[in-house]
Parts: structure tokens; sequence; C-alpha cells
């Protein structure tokens, strides 16, 4: 059964990919894409697939592998199933931070906007660290307590400046705000993959850990688990992962809180596996609501964590009441 | 060798020292009860021996090695901790959190062995839960956990095993089996340290006794030496009489 899950998920990725390479539009048809993945074709359809879709694509397996992971991680970490980086308010740090980017940088230094993310996702992180640290270092409690009001501060701040800011700038600063992978291109993708390699690699090391840490400090530490080490690690590298998708592709809510979920219903609760089905369904889930988003009703493209939301959703509440 | 060995162990919380001046030994096969009122500090004192809690003052030696130069992994290769109660936020079967209790032995990546799988069997089965293994722990009662909880503790194969009050939640024929459960683990060598609230129950596993008062250990030996009237007197302010059943067995009687 989780052999046939197991290949049902890489499947569902492998297919959605191929879409998106192969049926991302009315620029290259399916049989032109190919041929330009191939290294061929003409020089119009080799831009479309391999300058556009190709790092659309992997930019959206990249985001979704990395929110999943940073939820799934965060769950386990906090002992509480709604953990996600939302709730602590990172993806908000870093879209507040990009929006005021957008309104505020000139027009040339609007490529720094990641940058800007990835320091308002890192500012907020130290601010809920900050916040939540007791006398006996930081609580679950107090954690997610700093993460909701760090959240309500960037969200205030976010409808400040978009309720300011001047009509040129409105529709990228939206855009942060609704997510999407338009911005993709071959450098971003470059620059994004070691930034979530790494926290990835680190995440899936404590696998095991995150599932004692999952039944509180005391169990954890009783069972081996450094649990100071562990904690300010995941932290860190869930941050990361959070503000590198804040960064390149904006708020993209639902796939870091029910990914993590839905792979708890079909494979079980053991976090060191887990994790690693959380970052393909995450991938496979993204790549499906980023198709769905620009081809569903084009030339008109929707929000994709819009998509996602609405994919996943269903799918979730079908799999909770069939199993509760 | 002792298996667990503290001196002048002192230790609590944000300044607040709850544990004071504690010297306490286990060697292979004993079983100490740790007694006294509520507050007096036995559970503080237990997550200081497991080194869970680091100690403000004083020593742990585990098999003659401090304990702060073994690691948490290390640790927990060797020392079984039973806590109070455990938070589970998320739906864990009976058999996943007695998996857990491999973790020490496992690493981040290996996956379990036969050898692991039946370690996890046997805790299952000595523990009484054989056929409940693919239950919710939460659907539990709070008993059947506290017996999950030991299990997960004994599935590590420990050389030394601390409980928390672990007979709290049973009844009074699950608390027989885990007075055997102890007795047979002390049989096998195992040194525990178990705080129990239950004087008789102390009476019936250990063989030593310590009584912790308001942080202090205000006095430790053999139960017969221990357990007098004058104890309770002065440690819970109660009147206690001691009956000696037929068949030897001492027992403690609060009046009032």
């Amino acid at each position: 059964m989780r052999r046939a899950a197991d290949a049902t998920l890489v499947l569902v990725l492998l297919l959605a990919s191929a879409a998106a390479l192969l049926a991302g539009g009315p620029a290259a048809t399916p049989a032109e894409a190919l041929a330009a993945l191939a290294g061929g074709g003409s020089p119009e359809a080799h831009a479309v697939v391999v300058g556009l879709r190709l790092p659309r694509l992997l930019l959206g397996i990249g985001v979704g592998a990395a929110l999943a992971l940073a939820g799934a991680a965060l769950q386990s970490l906090l002992g509480n199933p709604l953990g996600d980086p939302f709730l602590l308010g990172i993806s908000g740090g870093g879209a507040a931070a990009a929006t005021a980017a957008f309104v505020l940088l000139p027009a040339a230094a609007l490529g720094l906007v990641p940058a800007a993310a990835m320091a308002g996702a890192a500012g907020a992180t130290a601010l809920v660290w900050w916040m939540a640290r007791g006398p006996l270092g930081p609580s679950s409690t107090r954690m997610i307590l700093a993460g909701v009001a760090v959240n309500a501060a960037a969200s205030a701040a976010i409808l400040t400046i978009l309720s300011i800011a001047p009509s040129p700038r409105l529709p990228g600063a939206l855009a942060v705000t609704m997510g999407s992978l338009a911005s993709a291109s071959g450098a971003a993708v470059a620059w994004l993959a070691p930034y979530l390699v790494v926290p990835a690699f680190v995440l899936l090391l404590h696998g095991r850990d995150l599932g004692l840490l999952a039944t509180g400090e005391e169990s954890a530490a009783a069972l081996g688990v450094e649990v100071g080490t562990v904690r300010r690690r995941v932290f860190l590298a869930a941050a990361a992962l959070s503000g590198g998708a804040v960064a390149f592709a904006g708020v993209i809510g639902f796939v870091g809180l029910v990914t993590p979920h839905l792979c708890r219903l079909v494979w079980g609760q053991s976090t060191r596996r887990l994790l690693p089905r959380a970052a393909v369904a995450g991938a496979a889930l993204m790549v499906l609501g980023d198709l769905v988003a620009h081809r569903a009703l084009a030339p008109a493209e929707l929000p994709v964590g819009v998509v996602t939301a609405l994919l996943g959703v269903p799918f979730f509440v079908v799999l909770l009441r069939r199993t509760s | 060798m002792m298996l667990l060995a503290a001196r002048a162990l002192a230790g609590g919380y944000g300044g607040a020292e709850v544990v004071r001046m504690v010297d306490l030994d286990v060697a292979e096969g004993d079983c100490v009860a740790v007694l006294g009122p509520n507050g007096a500090g036995k559970s503080t004192l237990l997550r200081l021996l497991a080194g869970i809690l680091p100690a403000t003052s004083g020593t742990v030696e585990l098999r003659g090695r401090p304990l702060a130069s073994w690691r948490r992994r290390e640790v927990a290769q060797t020392m079984g901790f039973v806590p109070q109660s455990v938070s589970f936020a998320f739906p864990l079967t009976v058999a996943e959190v007695v998996q857990q209790g491999r973790a020490p032995h496992l690493g981040p990546w290996r996956p379990p062995s036969p050898r692991d799988h039946a370690a996890v069997a046997a805790a299952i089965e000595r523990v009484g839960l054989v056929g409940r293994e693919h239950a919710a722990v939460q659907r539990l009662s709070g008993g059947e956990r506290q017996l999950v909880l030991l299990a997960r503790a004994l599935a590590s194969e420990p050389r030394v095993l601390l409980l928390d009050e672990p007979a709290t939640a049973l009844d009074v024929g699950h608390q027989l089996e885990l007075v055997a459960i102890l007795r047979e683990l002390t049989g096998e060598g195992v040194g525990t340290i178990v705080v129990v609230h239950d004087w008789n129950f102390a009476l019936r596993v250990a063989n030593r006794v310590a009584v912790l008062h308001h942080g202090w250990l205000h006095a430790a030996g053999s139960a017969a030496q221990v357990l007098r009237p004058d104890l309770f007197r002065e440690v819970f302010g109660v009147e206690v009489e001691l009956i000696e059943r037929p068949d030897g067995v001492p027992v403690l009687v609060p009046h009032g």
C-alpha cells in the first residue's frame, strides 16, 4: 500500500512536470517543446521552453518542496498540527519586506526584492526566537504566540504599504502577497538551489529527532535528542526554506500546512519517512497548482496559492473523513 | 561499579534551586524508591539524574563516567526514562510510540532491523499490551498510556531505568503487574529509581528508599529503616501505623 502510494506520488510529479514543460501554452506545441528540450527546434520554442517553462517548473518544485518540508518540520518541532511558516510569522516577515522593497526601490534595483524578502524572513525569525526565549530556552507555546504577533504586524505593514503604494508598482507588490511563479528565471533557480538544498538536508538529517520532539522536550531528551541544538537547527533551516520560497514566489499558503498532513494520512506518522514524502508531495502540488493557475483561465492567470488551496483542500477533506 | 551515582547534586529552574545537595547511589539490581510530599523536588531530581536538566552544582556519574561527558544519545542507550506524561500532538499508534524507544540505537538514517522489531515486540509483551499495537495512543486510558511509556523505555533495553510516578493512573491490577515488571527488571540487574506517592508500592518494589523534603535528602536507607512513623510526622505531617501482614510484608496505614 505504501509502495503503491509512493509510486503514485512520483508518477503525479512526473506527469505534472511533463505537462508543465510540454503543454504550457500556445507559444510552443508539445512536439515543438519536445524538440526544444532535446536541443533542437526553433529558437522561439527553445526560448519559451528552456528559458521560461523549465525554470518555472524547477522553481515550482523547489518552492513546493521547501514549503512542505518547512511545514512538516515545524509541526513536529512545535508539537502542534497547525505549525507552518505562516503561523510563525516567517512568511509574513518576508512578504512585508518584499512588498516594501517593491514599492520603495528604484526601478533599476528591483532585482533586490528577493534579497529583501530573505532579510525580512530572517528578521521575523530572529524576532520570534527572541520573543519566545524564556528561562528554559524558547518554549513552543511562546514561539507560536510570538509568531502570531509577528504575523499580525507583518499583515498590518503589508496592508499599509499596499494602500499607499503608487499605482504603477501596485500589481508587482500585490503579486508578492498572492504568490506567483511568474518571476522564474534560470538565474533565480541557480541562486535559490543551494539556499534550499542545505536546509532541506538539515531537516532530513533530523527527521527521527523531530518525531521524538513532537512528544515533548523532556520525552525527546530522554530518548537521546540534543533538544537545544536540534531545535535551533531545525528552526533556522525551516526559516531559510520559507524565506527562500517567499523571496522567489511570494506568499503561497496551504502547501506548508496541509501537504504534511496529507502525507501523514497516507503514510503514517514516522517523521523520518514523512519528510522526504512531504517534499515530493509539496513539489507535485505546486507544479499542478501552477499549471492550473496559468492554463485554466488563460490568458488570465490565477494566483497559484489560490489554486493549490482549491486543489488540496477537497482532497484533504475526503482523506480526513475517510480515515477518522 | 555503581550504575548511577550522584554527589552533592543540586539544580532547579531559572535560578531557583529545587534539589539541594543530594547523594544517591544505584547499583545493579537496586530499586530505589524516591518519596516525598508534593513539591519536594522528586521529579526534578529524576530530571537531574537523567541529565535532561543540567545540574547547577554537584555531579552525576553514569557507569563511572561523568554524565556531562556523555552524548545524549549514548545516555539514552544506557538509561531509560519514563516521564509522568507525554503530549501526543499526532495520532500515533502504540507500536509507533514504543518504536521510538529504539531511536537511541538507530541514529538519523538507519531503518529498524529485525533486532529492533524484536525489542519492541518484547517490550509490548512485557507490559501486557499485546493485541493493542495498532490502537491510537490518544484513545487509550491514562493507565494504558503509562504502560505504553514504560514499554517505550523498555524497548531501548536500558541498564538504568528512571520512572516518574509510573503507578499513579494504574488500577490495582495494573499496579501489581508493574510491581512484577520492576521486580523482574531488578532481577535482571537493571538499576531502577522510581518516584512514587504510594508508600506501600515503594515497600513492595524497593530495596532502598530515599525521602526528599524541601529539596533535601531527608532520609535514605532500607525501607524498614526509613519508613518509620516519626518520618511521616516530620515530612508529611501525618500519623501512620506500621502493620505487619501475616506474610511479613509491612503495610503503612495513615490515621485520620
